[in-house]
């Protein structure tokens, strides 16, 4: 394989910081010739005829592709030598940290330096607002949160590190003394979600989130919890009338009982850890001579990073101020949002920063990912809801919601919203009233883990509503498809989703499958000493964050040879195919090279940006856009879910433009059909068929005759492309050869022949409204379970006996990729259902005392395997455009299973997970 | 400090002298570059580090490396994930985790494959009956851990190589 070093771009930081990005993969010379095809047109090619992933040879033969895998002296120009560091955290956080006794490290054991608050602060080290809170805790401090950095040790030599990291792996040098009780701070977020339906479905909504704006008691109320009253002090604007609505249908709700079914619950979800398989890892080197800082990382969001790290460094003092940083991106060994905006970055840096001249490593082992790597949030739930009797509708839900938050802020505030908006799940529902609040506390920090916030709530509302379809004596599958929100219906926010709805073809397949079917037959046929119980959920999912940008640059060559940049992550979801796959419907053939977590190859568009797309107002927008290079946002970070809808975006837009201004007039050249012809528009109606490009009538013609004729009359052979999404993409039209040509774009460059990108400035363009931040969601995917489980009474153990899955992610672009991480989440989903948990603060994860052993990860025996069914749902039409789907298929078969439970064994659980301990203690 | 000599993937490395408590998994990892073993967790939870360690009697088995000393493989053979091709063509198990696209972000890959080929070699020194496959692999899968895939498709890869040379793995039995 072929080591990915391009010419990277280079821009000036806010700090002065010249910055420069790329992919990083294998450094060191290969083996044998398989190992250059990545993905390459050689025989070994395993993305030709789809059979197989890019990264398919390097990931089996061991190439080096991780961040962990790459020292020194795999790099080059780097030095041959690599020191090590260890970070050291506080276990504790209600004391006054006192400082580090590393008696225990003396000799040859004692690091060369050691880093501390008082450092950083000598060297103005700033942290970027996003990780508000001291990076390392100074001494005399009681740490905002457990697991919170106190100091890095480095070491030259990799034995005297090693020893050392053994000396201190009980962290009881870690010295703490008056306690003071845990730090207290403001919650991160609070809002309130509130919608009143008009009296029709047609007619428009009474009030809703899209009508009046997103509310919240207050910034400025002082308490953790805040007061949700309508009528309590320092609300802020527009609060109270979402209020006033809310507490309306609470009372409703409550006034109801004796007419409707009222059900009032709780439920609490636990805190898990992402457990991707290679701990958080990186490598630093600084250059004082040459103030260069060289890193090699492996996050979601490579662009945030160097942005961050520029920060981070933009006001130190000589000689800590790094004039360039390159940061060299690997590929991930896992994220499922764990790296997603990691801190962890920042003291690869300072490791780098403070120890010049030497490549530092720093390497989470397993007791320090579980410490400190971000987290999936436990919520408290309150829910109540109540369902008209008569016609089995639910006429009003309301509920709260409480997430720790852990010690920094990361996605709290968005998770938040995410839990909020997804409360009512599938359903249309009328009269909803949420409030959620992300509270600060002392545990490990939380943030955007896999189906956040979505996970959560769903799990709960679909365990309430098969309680009250139970207690309606209503079919769960009948009661739930009666209160299905249709194509057209409002989600909570009070928009419509703008992509298909097809939770009831999602129930339909459920009802039909014969887990369901046979349910009643199964539990009378149950052995002896054994429950049998089915259960089902139904759920979906928003994808996209309301601020998704891509970036994407084809490049075809003379001799027909497809060249994909792209600026998002490979994580394992398979992006790097699914762009070879997507660029591939416009150019008729795999690509020969995809490189992935690029940003400096896009320069060409020059573009700019400014304010925050999430948050600014319309005037901004409208002024901003004049400028033709202005874009909302320029890159945003990876997640699974959007590698497909938004990670291939740009880059097929790009090849959709080459075809259209470079092969096409070129295949009309060779097929000498002049302008004047009507033919000569005709280009949707070509097609690819086996690398050839077809058009009836007329012959056959090969990718690599087309190319050489695009190059040989100065056609467009390339194109770099961006694309901007805000629950809709952005579009612009594009001066090109006379035409004017419009797009999903709001950037774009070309390449003639083998000449240099140029900019093309757009004529116009149409960015969605900044209104659309109102919407929780407009992009939806459906998924639904049903399982069937058996229960030893006498042990409580749980057995999967069968489970059905389906769901629709629109176009497939990699079929075996997309079944792949529905299989994974639906792992996931058990492991969380029944197996994870981390408890929270003293005995939790913050003390450095947690590995695998202690926490459970589904295992393959824990699955059923050949009991497991997955059905791809086929996109409404051929040409549906690709959703995401990575995070929906691991929710359902949570409240399924304890759906199925409660069907066993008659007990209906109300926290997760549901160990064999619990069903034990409930058959007892 | 102890001598370690070892046979990798064929290669014979000369005795060296390492620390008592030098795990096998940094002697890969830092001594030698050979990164793709990886680690995981450090507690042999994981099995991500499993090596192939054979036997002089022509039997092998995996070890993890995350928790062993690099001493305790003084005088054996191991093979590792970089040792499967052989001449530019890859194993049929690798070829069949490509086909199959049994990994995702490929971290575990390492592991699943040498425990994979473990039970290939188990297989075709005793085969065992068809009825019961399937189970034989879960059982030789199980204690390895995978976040992205949920173990399907290792599984149906590791199937698909035992049924495609069944004579060679499989117990024959007579027509009926």
């Amino acid at each position: 394989m072929r080591t990915s070093r391009r010419e990277f771009m280079k821009w000036v930081s806010a700090g002065g910081i010249s910055l420069s990005l790329s992919h990083l993969a294998a450094a060191e010379p290969v083996a044998f010739p398989a190992r250059e095809t990545l993905p390459g047109r050689g025989k070994l090619n395993p993305a030709i005829g789809g059979a197989g992933r890019v990264d398919g040879v390097a990931k089996v033969t061991g190439s080096k592709l991780y961040a962990s895998d790459f020292r020194a002296n795999d790099l080059p120009g780097w030095p041959e030598k690599t020191s090590h560091a260890i970070l050291v955290r506080a276990p504790d956080a209600t004391h006054v940290y006192l400082g580090m006794d590393l008696a225990r490290l003396s000799g040859a054991l004692k690091p060369t330096v050691i880093v501390t608050a008082a450092d950083l602060a000598r060297i103005n080290v700033r942290v970027p607002a996003y990780y508000e809170g001291d990076l390392f805790c100074p001494v005399g401090k009681t740490p905002l949160y457990m697991g919170q950095p106190v100091a890095l040790l480095i070491f030259e030599q990799f034995d005297t590190y090693d020893r050392a990291r053994i000396a201190l792996r009980d962290g009881t040098f870690v010295q703490f003394g008056e306690e003071t009780g845990p730090i207290v701070m403001p919650n991160y977020a609070a809002y309130r979600f509130t919608r009143v339906a008009g009296a029709t479905p047609d007619a428009p909504d009474v009030y809703s989130p899209v009508l009046a704006g997103w509310v919240t008691p207050g910034r400025t109320q002082a308490s953790a919890l805040p007061v949700w009253s309508s009528t309590a002090h320092k609300n802020e604007a527009g609060y109270e009338k979402a209020a006033v609505y809310g507490d309306q249908i609470r009372a409703e709700i409550a006034a109801s009982e004796s007419s409707a079914l009222v059900l009032d619950r709780t439920f609490d979800t636990q805190s898990v850890d992402p457990m991707f398989m290679e701990p958080e890892c990186g490598l630093g080197w600084y250059s004082a001579k040459d103030k260069a800082l060289e890193l090699v990382l492996g996050v979601q969001s490579p662009y945030e990073a160097a942005e961050s790290i520029a920060f981070l460094l933009g006001e130190t003092k000589a000689p800590f101020k790094p004039s360039a940083i390159n940061a060299q991106f690997a590929y991930v060994g896992g994220g499922f949002g764990g790296r997603d905006h990691t801190p962890f970055i920042f003291y690869v840096t300072l490791a780098a920063i403070f120890f010049p001249d030497r490549p530092v490593r720093l390497a989470h082992d397993r007791y320090q990912q579980f410490q400190a790597g971000i987290k999936r949030h436990a919520i408290k739930m309150r829910s109540r809801m109540s369902v008209d009797r008569a016609s089995g509708k639910i006429t009003a839900f309301a509920a709260d919601h409480v997430l720790d938050g852990g010690g920094l802020a990361n996605f709290s505030a968005n998770v938040a919203t995410c839990a909020a908006t997804a409360a009512i799940g599938i359903y249309d529902v009328p009269k909803v009233d949420v409030t959620t609040v992300a509270e600060h506390t002392r545990g490990v920090t939380a943030g955007s883990m896999r189906g956040y916030g979505s996970l959560q709530t769903m799990t709960a509302l679909e365990v309430l509503i098969d309680e009250a379809a139970l207690a309606l004596k209503l079919d769960p599958i009948d009661f739930r498809r009666r209160n299905a929100l249709k194509q057209d219906g409002r989600t909570m926010t009070g928009n419509p989703y703008i992509v298909s709805v097809r939770s009831l073809e999602v129930l339909d397949k459920l009802e039909q499958h014969p887990i369901w079917q046979q349910r009643a037959a199964e539990k009378v046929r149950a052995a002896s000493g054994i429950l049998v119980g089915t259960g089902v959920a139904c759920v979906t999912k928003d994808y996209g964050t309301g601020g998704d940008s891509s970036n994407g640059r084809v490049e075809l060559s003379p001799d027909g040879r497809i060249a994909i940049f792209c600026d998002h992550v490979e994580m394992g979801n398979g992006i790097g195919t699914a762009l070879a796959n997507r660029v591939a419907l416009h150019l008729g053939s795999i690509a020969d090279e995809v490189a992935v977590s690029q940003v400096g190859v896009f320069d060409a568009m020059e573009l700019v940006t400014s304010g925050d797309c999430y948050t600014m107002d319309q005037k901004t927008q409208d002024k901003a856009e004049k400028d033709p290079r202005w874009v909302p946002s320029i890159s945003s970070a990876t997640s699974a879910s959007i590698g497909a809808h938004v990670g291939t975006h740009a880059a097929a837009e790009a090849a959709r433009v080459i075809f259209r201004f470079g092969l096409w007039p070129a295949a009309l050249a060779l097929w000498n059909i002049g302008p004047r012809d009507p033919r000569a528009r005709d280009f949707a109606k070509a097609q690819w068929k086996d690398g050839q490009l077809t058009m009836a009538g007329l012959p056959s013609l090969p990718l690599d005759k087309l190319a050489a004729a695009a190059h040989a009359r100065n056609l467009v052979t390339g194109a770099v492309a961006h694309g901007f999404s805000r629950w809709s993409w952005a579009r612009a039209r594009f001066p090109i050869n006379g035409e004017q040509y419009r797009a999903e774009i709001d950037g774009l460059a070309l390449r003639r022949g083998a000449g240099k990108f140029t900019r093309i400035n757009r004529a116009s363009v149409l960015f969605p409204p900044t209104d659309n931040n109102r919407m929780g969601t407009a992009y939806t995917a459906a998924c639904g379970a049903t399982v069937r489980v058996e229960i030893e009474k006498a042990t409580g153990m749980l057995r999967i006996a069968k489970a059905y899955t389906a769901f629709e992610c629109g176009q497939a672009l990699v079929p075996e990729v997309v079944i792949g991480q529905a299989q994974g989440g639906f792992a996931m989903g058990v492991g969380y259902a029944l197996l994870e948990t981390l408890p929270p603060f003293e005995g939790g994860p913050g003390n450095g005392q947690w590995n695998l052993g202690q926490y459970l990860v589904a295992r393959g025996s824990d699955l059923s395997l050949r009991d497991v069914e997955i059905e791809l749902m086929p996109p409404l039409t051929p040409d549906e455009l690709p959703k995401g789907m990575a995070e929906v298929v691991m929710i359902p078969i949570v409240p399924a299973l304890l759906n199925a439970i409660h069907d066993a064994i008659g007990h209906r659980f109300a926290a997760l997970p549901v160990t064999q301990a619990m069903l034990k203690g409930a058959l007892a | 400090m102890t001598t370690l000599g070892i046979t990798i993937n064929g290669q014979v490395h000369a005795p060296t002298e390492v620390r008592d408590d030098l795990s096998m998994n940094d002697f890969l990892r830092e001594y030698l570059g050979m990164t793709g073993t990886k680690f995981g967790c450090g507690a042999a939870q994981c099995l991500s580090c499993v090596v192939i360690v054979d036997e002089p009697d022509g039997t092998c088995h995996t070890n993890p490396t995350c928790v062993t000393s690099a001493a305790s493989f003084h005088g054996k053979t191991i093979r590792t994930v970089e040792g499967h091709a052989k001449n530019g063509e890859l194993s049929p198990l690798q070829k069949a985790f490509i086909r199959h696209f049994a990994f995702q972000c490929g971290y575990c890959t390492a592991g699943f494959l040498n425990e994979g080929q473990v039970l290939l070699e188990q297989l075709a020194r005793t085969p065992v009956p068809r009825a019961g496959l399937e189970e034989r692999i879960a059982e030789a899968l199980d204690g390895h851990l995978c976040r992205c895939t949920g173990y399907f498709k290792y599984h149906e890869a590791v199937l698909d190589v035992i049924l495609s040379d069944a004579k060679r793995y499989l117990i024959q039995e007579p027509r009926g």
